[in-house]
């Protein structure tokens, strides 16, 4: 009988402890409680930014539904100040050659729609986009919008600054 | 005390059949309602959904997934073998069949996709939910076996000490 109630305990401590173990891990619902699936979110780490007016766009999908896309339909190169050097509209970004957009998974490639960049959950691209000019040395700020009307999510800023690199 | 116990495997089927089926029934739908599920040339193709659960997904696991997506034939041959196992033990399970090893087997599933996809879920905290109400239902069963409307009971009836493997009997039902 001994025997039966510490296989009993021992059963009912793993199953709770899964249970409350995968509750902290995807939601940190022990401590501040956070659904990432709720609205989209982006992460533009590894961005490049060429003074002959050329822009390597990485751009990852970190956050939102897994069966919608991410929808990008402003890209912007910001001095520090905030001004505006260049920016490409949904319609430039909604026809990105197949070409011009490198998938590091081949499974739900990003991909232009004819009316924004999608971008599906988890997928990590680098998008070639090009200004018809040059640019100084120095530093600036790449920003994306989503559809949505947001550039940024759970606290988190859809931008990144980069050097200009010769 | 063994009246109880007899009474109470009366009313373990209401469960059984129900977490069998949760993942016998992803077989059916990935083989007979949806079978580009399982063809890597189709966007429908299971593959793909390891890519969304990449971002929050647990740091061991997420280097797990990154290597399956990196090797396309391997991240079939996964499927292949995860669909089998949630088709054999989920149809054991909903028979009463070896039922002890079948729930470790599911609890194993249910538990690990919560270390991957678990944090997807738009409306609820829903594959949360699923991880571990399933997880701690196949692992329940474990515990209980399965002694009434189960191909268990008839092995218990004939051999009710398990499988005596070297000098231990096994209770696989």
């Amino acid at each position: 009988m001994e025997k039966e109630v510490a296989l009993a305990l021992l059963g009912f401590l793993i199953a709770t402890g899964m249970t409350l173990w995968l509750y902290q891990i995807d939601f940190q619902g022990l401590g501040h409680l956070t659904n990432w699936s709720k609205t989209v979110g982006y992460c533009l780490e590894g961005t490049k930014l060429f003074t002959n007016g050329t822009l390597f766009l990485q751009i990852s999908r970190v956050d939102g539904p897994d069966t919608y896309g991410g929808f990008i339909v402003l890209v912007q190169v910001l001095y520090p100040n905030g001004t505006v050097v260049y920016q490409w509209n949904a319609n430039q970004l909604g026809h990105i050659p197949k070409s011009d957009i490198h998938n590091e998974f081949s499974l739900h490639p990003a991909h232009s729609t004819g009316f924004a960049l999608c971008v599906p959950l988890g997928q990590n691209a680098t998008v070639i986009l090009n200004m018809p000019f040059n640019i100084s040395p120095g530093t600036y700020i790449v920003k994306v919008y989503d559809a949505n009307g947001a550039s940024a999510a759970y606290g988190q800023k859809w931008e990144i600054e980069v050097q200009a690199e010769s | 005390m063994a009246q109880t116990v007899e009474t109470t495997q009366k009313y373990l089927p209401i469960l059984r059949v129900t977490v069998g089926w949760m993942f016998f029934s992803a077989f059916v739908r990935r083989t007979i309602n949806v079978p580009a599920k399982l063809n890597p040339h189709s966007s429908a193709y299971v593959g793909g959904k390891l890519i969304t659960f990449l971002p929050h997904a647990w740091g061991p696991v997420k280097g797990v997934l990154l290597w399956l997506l990196q090797n396309p034939p391997l991240l079939y041959t996964f499927l292949i073998m995860f669909t089998a196992l949630e088709a054999i033990f989920g149809l054991f399970m909903m028979l009463g069949f070896l039922t002890r090893p079948s729930g470790l087997i599911l609890a194993g599933l249910a538990w690990g996709i919560g270390f991957g996809g678990g944090w997807l879920g738009s409306t609820c905290v829903d594959e949360w939910q699923i991880a571990s109400v399933e997880g701690a239902a196949a692992f329940m069963f474990v515990f209980t076996g399965s002694r009434w409307l189960s191909i268990d009971q008839l092995l218990y009836k004939k051999y009710n000490k398990g499988i005596k493997i070297w000098k231990f009997n096994i209770p696989l039902w």
